[in-house]
């Protein structure tokens, strides 16, 4: 259940506040309707603990993107209470970045210029900016790329790139909605590999979309699975392997047992 | 990176067509001058008309005589380039504004669409008359018909541009808390100069027929009235070569609007945009 960032800290005493595994977004009985018969999320509670990652796995059409966009206070939910920092969410805000399925990239800017979009909507960006800018495109893996524009770079590059951009927004709660949906196997694999090597390093607490279960599991410390029409959640997940993770994880048998055990629910619901 | 960089893939391409350029331009020649000889010999030989198709090589002596010999076409030709340039400012200005107007505001957008529909089905040439009662007979008018004639496809192309945003990137930049300017500054208005300049590169040649309309209707300097002038008195090889000046004016206006494209929106030409990217490259500072 304890998440990473549970782990007890050295001098707890010193830091009471970091005792207990921080709760930063809290829901409860979120619901979105579309019309009145039209319903893509109903009545899903749940928290998440800051520095966990959490897997939101579930069919197309399930509502779990839906309930990210809620979350990132895209779209207005119809009833329930959601915070996030224990705020309620009422507009996009600071605290929460999120990266689509598609990279998003403005054609006409470098990666670069791409990855300090995010700071321009407050600020001209200062020499820490740029020089941050670099740095998070060298640890998404595209030094030397930092000046190609997006039409020169592949599939993947394209989403390191919305990934830096992401991280530049400096948020701590990061929403990925199907960020590497979009391309083929090889490349997803190892974009997901450094996904939780990052988000480990800056200890952002991290919502996945995906209806890919295996990587739900492989990604995160709990699961999140969503049954379609009306987009409930059938249940919650605790995934035990400890972290980081290798890739060799897939092959174990308590790994596979896993993804029978949310194919089962999964299929329960369906 | 094991991934491609397209860095090199456009001067490859020049390089391959290099081999061959010399002698497809020489076929090119050929057959410019199988088509010009052709056409002298059909006048020439007295079988067809020399009042109705003047012989090629008539039509150069007449171009050169007027051009450099007489000279004073140049004049005409200023004013024509004039009325056309001012025209398709004035008229893409308007017609760009008010797309943008109309793009950022629905309710203008659904005022002004029946008045759109309306100019866009009624064939703006016959306006011309009236705006030359209007403005008098100066230079004025002209101008005022090459911008009515032109203003159509910078508008609608501007508007289609607008409108035409990719709904994942507004929803990223909802997500990262834009204000409605920053999303029409950086996202909406570069999305929309792709189909902006091609509007643009329409309006040009619009312009330019609107110069020489309005020169034909009543004027007293321009390309137009030369060309009257000339067919009246039945001087044809004269007529021919103010139709070749105006082709060449014609192309020096496209030239100079493709060059606009290709330096406005270098992302949609890959040479232009990998040069780019190593200039930014060589000029990042952080300061």
């Amino acid at each position: 259940m304890m998440s990473a960032l549970a782990v007890p800290s050295a001098d707890a005493s010193a830091a009471p506040s970091a005792q207990a595994a921080k709760v930063v977004i809290e829901a409860v009985n979120v619901t979105k309707r579309f019309s009145e018969s039209v319903i893509a999320v109903e009545g899903a509670s749940f928290s998440v603990e800051k520095g966990s990652f959490v897997s939101l796995v579930g069919p197309s059409g399930c509502g779990k993107s839906t309930l990210l966009r809620l979350i990132a206070g895209l779209i207005p939910m119809t009833s329930g209470t959601l915070t996030v920092n224990g705020r309620e969410v009422d507009a996009p805000r600071k605290d929460v970045g999120m990266m689509f399925q598609r990279p998003t990239l403005l054609e006409w800017r470098t990666a670069v210029e791409n990855v300090l979009l995010p700071t321009e909507m407050t600020r001209k960006p200062t020499t820490d900016d740029k020089k941050r800018a670099i740095e998070l495109l060298r640890m998404t893996g595209l030094k030397d790329f930092e000046f190609a524009f997006p039409r020169q770079l592949s599939g993947g590059m394209q989403q390191r790139v919305a990934l830096a951009r992401l991280l530049q927004t400096g948020a701590e709660i990061l929403l990925l909605d199907e960020p590497f949906g979009a391309l083929d196997e090889f490349t997803r694999e190892r974009l997901n590999l450094e996904l939780l090597r990052i988000v480990d390093e800056i200890r952002a607490t991290t919502l996945f979309v995906t209806h890919n279960i295996s990587e739900a599991i492989f990604l995160a410390d709990r699961v999140m699975v969503m049954t379609p029409r009306p987009g409930r959640l059938a249940q919650i997940v605790d995934v035990p392997f400890r972290r980081p993770r290798e890739i060799s994880l897939l092959q174990s048998p308590e790994f596979n047992e896993l993804v029978t055990e949310v194919r089962a629910i999964l299929g329960a619901g369906a | 990176m094991s991934t491609t960089f397209e860095t090199t893939l456009p001067e490859q391409a020049v390089q391959e067509k290099g081999e061959t350029r010399a002698t497809r331009i020489g076929k090119h020649i050929a057959l410019f001058l199988v088509v010009i000889g052709a056409w002298e010999c059909v006048s020439a030989f007295g079988w067809v008309d020399q009042l109705i198709l003047p012989r090629p090589s008539a039509i150069a002596v007449s171009l050169v005589n007027l051009a450099f010999i007489q000279g004073n076409v140049w004049w005409h030709f200023g004013v024509t380039l004039y009325e056309a340039l001012a025209g398709f400012v004035i008229g893409s200005a308007i017609g760009i504004a008010l797309a943008i107007a109309a793009g950022l505001n629905e309710s203008f957008r659904r005022y002004i669409s029946p008045y759109i529909v309306a100019i866009q089905v009624t064939p703006r040439i016959a306006l011309a008359p009236i705006v030359i009662a209007w403005l008098g007979f100066g230079i004025g008018p002209k101008i005022g018909i090459a911008a009515l004639i032109c203003f159509f496809p910078p508008f609608i192309n501007t508007l289609t541009g607008l409108l035409n945003v990719d709904e994942d990137a507004l929803e990223m930049f909802h997500s990262l808390g834009a204000k409605k300017s920053q999303i029409f500054w950086r996202l909406m208005l570069p999305n929309a100069m792709p189909i902006i300049m091609a509007g643009l590169k329409t309006a040009i040649s619009l312009a330019l027929i609107g110069a020489i309309v309005g020169e034909f209707i009543s004027a007293s300097e321009g390309m137009g009235v030369l060309m009257q002038r000339y067919t009246f008195s039945l001087n044809m090889a004269s007529s021919f070569a103010v139709l070749v000046m105006l082709t060449v004016m014609g192309y020096i206006l496209f030239v100079l609007t493709e060059a606009a494209d290709n330096w406005l929106v270098f992302w949609r030409h890959d040479a232009r945009m990998v040069a780019l990217s190593k200039k930014k490259a060589r000029n990042w500072r952080v300061d």
